[in-house]
């Protein structure tokens, strides 16, 4: 009863600031859409405007070199009245994914499946936050904030995540699937986040059922449904756009970088500068990087499938090709559901500050590049390098820390202890 | 009113005539306010299609025929240009902007071919030849800068087989048109430059123009018969600036007059000896044909028809009062228009011909014709990533509205936001725009098109706006002086209603516009490589290093004390010294 009040409040608190925001400061979503750090050229929303014109007017968006986002958002946003006119019903929308976003993290954070999964119990499984406060953790979070004001279309691949993350967690594999369909679709990596979840799902559901499915079947059916849900979605949107062109003009855009607007990530500016007989090479070997962390980890990490599909979100917001604050903001938020593994983290400080650094130098070096003309392009770029090392920092660190706390299980002699890696 | 009549005769009377004959050129000579000079130029020459067709080319330039015809392109226009008209002070444009084009060069073509594949093979045969003629960089109008129009521009030639002609078009804004774009133009001509008012056209003088565009028209004009003669216009207009042109070629820079030749306005209280204030001259100033051109003209060209009034080669509109002095040695002849404001003579033969006109005190001035439309188009905006385009459009006239379609060719590396275009009239809340075409941009694949027929009602200004977007380029793709910015297109505008009275329509277009996009540091592409791996190899080599590692009690391992340089400086200590003590016992 006291968590629904809670929980009613900071809901209530939560949508209370974005309206403020929305309607106090009519300007600030159309100034925040247009910083290059919240929307990217797949993510923007403005972009998203422009689409729904084109569609509207019965040319087609893939036709063209600004609308990059998946087909199946057309038809819903134009189901809303025109957002230039009347802004309020797409911000109530927003406001709602952000609201059902918490909610999913706080279904996650209630499984338990952080620190206490079917073959793993971590010895400091009583450390950690009430649901409410990691919910409050992403509804406060200045990024998803700035997200959902900017009206980013991230804010729904980050949403359809989670839900993915809530209900593998819960053993609801179907709405998981679904969910993590919806995901890979509209944003394309999240794909690699389905061995980790399923491993979580069968988890879940084994603990639940006291008999274990058999692993094999269990793989083999929800792997088939996610193809199945995939090839469905993608296929209605064919229909819908009445040409597959859609599939170059949303997904090859995601894998060859045509578009080099700058961003937090690491691709724009290597790939500007990148010799031109080297760029698909080197295209391979990023999309290749990207892809060897998830069976690293899963394979590592095979008890705590839960903390996997965390340092992965993590290693997208590092990694990907148009990665946002928004990514940040997913993988920052789901941090706090590891509060056990808090004591054995080291470098906490180092990297928070550089992440405050860089979110602070970040917006001041790129007016200096693209408005005062007294910085180049470098400047932008070295706070990206920061940025990314600040996270990979968290990441690399959390990891560790997940890794100490699987070993002090293993052999409780050594807690408290010195270890060396050999 | 007087000018404007004299130029619609003129007009009317230069179409009658090509007509008739073969081969025919004038030049008409307007001052205009401010002391410019208008001048054009006009060349035409008419040959039949069965003698074209045959390769028999006689007035019709040889080395242009066989790219027209290896091209199959039926019709074409060329254009060169350089500088802004200066509507409000000039008054309607030459030829009503019909031989105009947009700042640096502009193609267009009709082309015959079976589908849109072949007809954009053939479009490039006629750019990379055309580019070898006239010795321009048009072999760089690639598929990024063609375009399609599908309003703008109606053939104006008469042709057989509509259905298979692709009109295609491109524009290379960027493009600097200079001396040696002169001399192959100049060589399609019968009399290349030697004799009649091609012998003014020096590139020093016409590339030091305040404005000036040269073009080149092919079209068939048919007969109702069935005879078809495939027409060859060469124009060449320019506004010059007459007291920079006077300046003589040896001493080029302006120098302040010494003070004694100065006309100095003695109603100034500090009026002295050694102190002037030159008094702003309101007299037409003199100028004289070998003046202003540092050459002298040479005669007629002999090609041309001398028994008809086609014969009377140039023309200068200038109020009657007027003083004008021929100076020539050969036989001329003089003929006045009915209200004596346009004045044309029949050039001598082999005999240099001048026109000299004194300093006067003017009593009466031209009356220049309003232009239909005024048009500006402007960047708005501060910064290297966005901005919007605001076109500003005005319609003069009190009692007409003006119907129009306005066409912007952009290059794909400025993203235009087309839900945000607005056109807003200040007479009236209705929605001004008519009918649109988009072809948004591809990414290094082709550039945006749009077209938007319009209407602005009578004395009332159209504000066309629309956000755009920067993007960042490739390094390899910036031009060398990259931080000059990127050149936009002139927009293009053609009038439907008040329709022209030829085929060749009345269009305008705006300046061009300068782009500054973001620019990467092209010094560091190397830095760039190895910064982003390091920072790479950092995220992986941590993560992977604790994948593939085990953890064990940091004093369960034998042998591996302090690691690093510590470590190894320990052991090596360690060993020397178990060395020198066993030397020690066995000594």
């Amino acid at each position: 009863m006291l968590i629904d009040r809670q929980k009613a409040l900071l809901f209530a608190a939560a949508a209370a600031v974005r309206l403020l925001l929305f309607t106090a400061f009519p300007s600030l979503p159309s100034l925040l859409a247009g910083r290059v750090e919240v929307s990217t050229p797949v993510t923007s929303f403005k972009r998203l405007q422009e689409g729904l014109f084109l569609y509207t007017h019965d040319v087609s968006p893939y036709d063209g070199g600004v609308y990059h986002q998946a087909p199946l958002l057309l038809p819903l946003f134009s189901l809303l009245p025109n957002t230039s006119y009347y802004p309020f019903a797409t911000n109530l929308v927003y406001i709602a994914v952000d609201l059902l976003g918490a909610n999913a993290l706080m279904q996650i954070a209630e499984s338990g499946q952080s620190a206490t999964t079917r073959l793993f119990k971590s010895s400091r499984n009583d450390l950690r936050w009430s649901s409410v406060a990691i919910g409050a953790g992403f509804l406060f979070n200045p990024f998803t904030v700035a997200t959902c004001i900017a009206r980013s279309t991230s804010a729904l691949a980050n949403l359809f995540i989670l839900m993915a993350m809530a209900k593998a967690s819960q053993g609801a594999s179907i709405t998981f699937v679904f969910a993590l369909s919806i995901a890979a679709y509209l944003s394309m990596h999240p794909l690699l986040l389905f061995p980790p979840l399923l491993i979580l799902c069968y988890d879940a559901r084994a603990t639940r059922s006291r008999q274990a499915p058999n692993a094999f079947t269990f793989t083999a059916i929800y792997a088939l449904g996610l193809v199945v849900s995939l090839g469905s979605l993608l296929y209605i949107s064919s229909v819908l756009t009445s040409s597959w062109e859609f599939l170059a003009s949303t997904y090859g855009v995601r894998l060859l970088l045509p578009d080099l607007t700058p961003n937090v990530g690491l691709w724009w500016y290597f790939f500007t500068e990148m010799f031109d007989s080297f760029r698909e090479f080197f295209l391979g070997v990023f999309w290749v990087h990207v892809a060897s962390y998830m069976p690293g980890l899963t394979i590592r990490l095979r008890k705590q499938p839960l903390f996997v599909a965390t340092t992965l979100t993590g290693i997208f917001a590092i990694f990907t090709p148009y990665p946002s604050i928004a990514d940040a903001a997913l993988y920052l938020s789901l941090v706090p559901l590891f509060r056990h593994l808090f004591p054995l983290m080291r470098y906490t400080f180092l990297a928070s500050s550089t992440i405050l650094y860089a979110s602070f130098l970040g917006p001041a070096f790129y007016y200096l590049w693209i408005y005062a003309g007294s910085g180049n392009a470098n400047f932008f770029y070295a706070i990206t390098l920061v940025w990314s090392l600040g996270l990979s920092v968290v990441v690399g660190d959390s990891l560790y820390a997940a890794l100490r706390d699987e070993l002090d299980v293993e052999r409780p002699e050594l807690r408290g202890k010195e270890v060396k890696r050999i | 009113m007087l000018s404007f009549l004299a130029l619609l005769l003129f007009n009317a009377f230069i179409a009658s005539a090509s007509a008739s004959s073969d081969y025919s050129e004038h030049l008409l000579l307007r001052p205009l306010p401010q002391k410019a000079l208008l001048a054009s130029f006009n060349f035409r020459s008419n040959e039949s299609s069965t003698a074209f067709e045959q390769q028999n080319f006689r007035y019709f330039p040889r080395s242009l025929g066989q790219i027209l015809q290896h091209a199959g392109t039926k019709e074409l226009h060329l254009r060169f240009s350089l500088g802004r008209w200066d509507a409000e002070n000039w008054g309607q444009r030459p030829w009503n902007g019909a031989r105009e084009g947009g700042t640096g060069v502009e193609l267009w073509a009709w082309v015959e071919a079976q589908n849109e594949e072949e007809a954009f093979a053939r479009w490039l045969t006629l750019t990379n030849a055309l580019s070898g003629l006239f010795c321009a960089s048009l072999n760089f109008i690639d598929a990024t800068k063609t375009i399609r129009p599908v309003m703008s521009f109606p053939p104006e030639g008469d042709h057989q087989n509509p259905s298979q002609l692709h009109l295609l078009h491109g524009t290379l804004p960027h493009e600097v048109v200079c001396t040696e774009n002169l001399t192959p133009f100049l060589k399609l001509l019968p009399c290349k430059g030697k004799a009649g008012i091609s012998s003014l056209l020096d590139g020093h003088k016409l590339f030091d123009a305040s404005w000036q565009t040269m073009a080149v028209d092919v079209r068939p004009v048919c007969e109702e018969d069935g005879e078809c003669t495939l027409e060859t216009e060469q124009t060449v207009d320019m506004v010059l600036d007459i007291d920079r042109s006077k300046r003589p070629r040896d001493n080029p820079i302006p120098r302040p007059l010494p003070i004694e030749e100065i006309e100095c306005d003695t109603s100034k209280g500090y009026s002295a000896q050694d102190t002037c204030y030159p008094i702003h001259k309101t007299s037409e100033p003199a100028f004289s044909l070998s003046g202003i051109y540092g050459r002298s003209l040479k005669g007629a060209c002999p090609l041309t028809d001398e028994s008809s009034e086609n014969s009377y080669t140039v023309c200068i509109n200038t109020p009657p009062e007027r003083i004008i002095h021929v100076n020539t040695t050969g036989q001329y002849a003089e003929s006045t228009s009915e209200n004596h404001a346009m004045r044309c003579y029949k050039l001598p033969v082999g005999a240099d011909f001048d026109l000299v006109l004194p300093e006067q005190q003017m009593t009466t001035r031209l009356v220049l014709a309003q232009p239909p439309l005024y048009a500006a188009r402007h960047i708005n905006g501060h910064g290297q990533e966005h901005g919007s385009v605001q076109a500003v459009i005005t319609n003069p006239s009190s009692t007409d509205a003006v119907e129009f379609v306005y066409l912007e060719s952009l290059p794909w590396f400025m993203k235009p936001y087309i839900h945000t275009l607005q056109a807003r009239v200040n007479s009236s809340p209705e929605n001004p725009i008519r009918e649109t075409y988009y072809r948004p941009a591809v990414d290094r694949q082709r550039g945006t098109h749009l077209e938007l027929r319009m209407v602005i009602p009578a004395a009332s200004t159209l504000t066309l706006t629309y956000d755009f977007e920067k993007a960042i380029l490739r390094y390899t793709e910036y031009p060398p002086d990259a931080n000059r910015g990127f050149d936009a297109a002139p927009a293009i505008i053609r009038l439907i209603s008040p329709e022209s009275l030829d085929k060749k329509g009345i269009y305008l277009r705006t300046t061009s516009l300068l782009l500054p996009l973001p620019t990467p540091d092209f010094s560091m592409p190397y830095n760039v490589i190895i910064l982003t791996s390091t920072v790479i190899a950092l995220g992986f080599g941590n993560i992977f290093n604790l994948l593939v590692r085990r953890f064990v009690g940091a004093d369960e391992v034998q042998g591996m004390g302090p690691g690093g340089l510590k470590g190894i400086i320990r052991g090596k200590v360690e060993r020397l010294k178990a060395r020198f003590l066993t030397k020690k016992k066995t000594a």
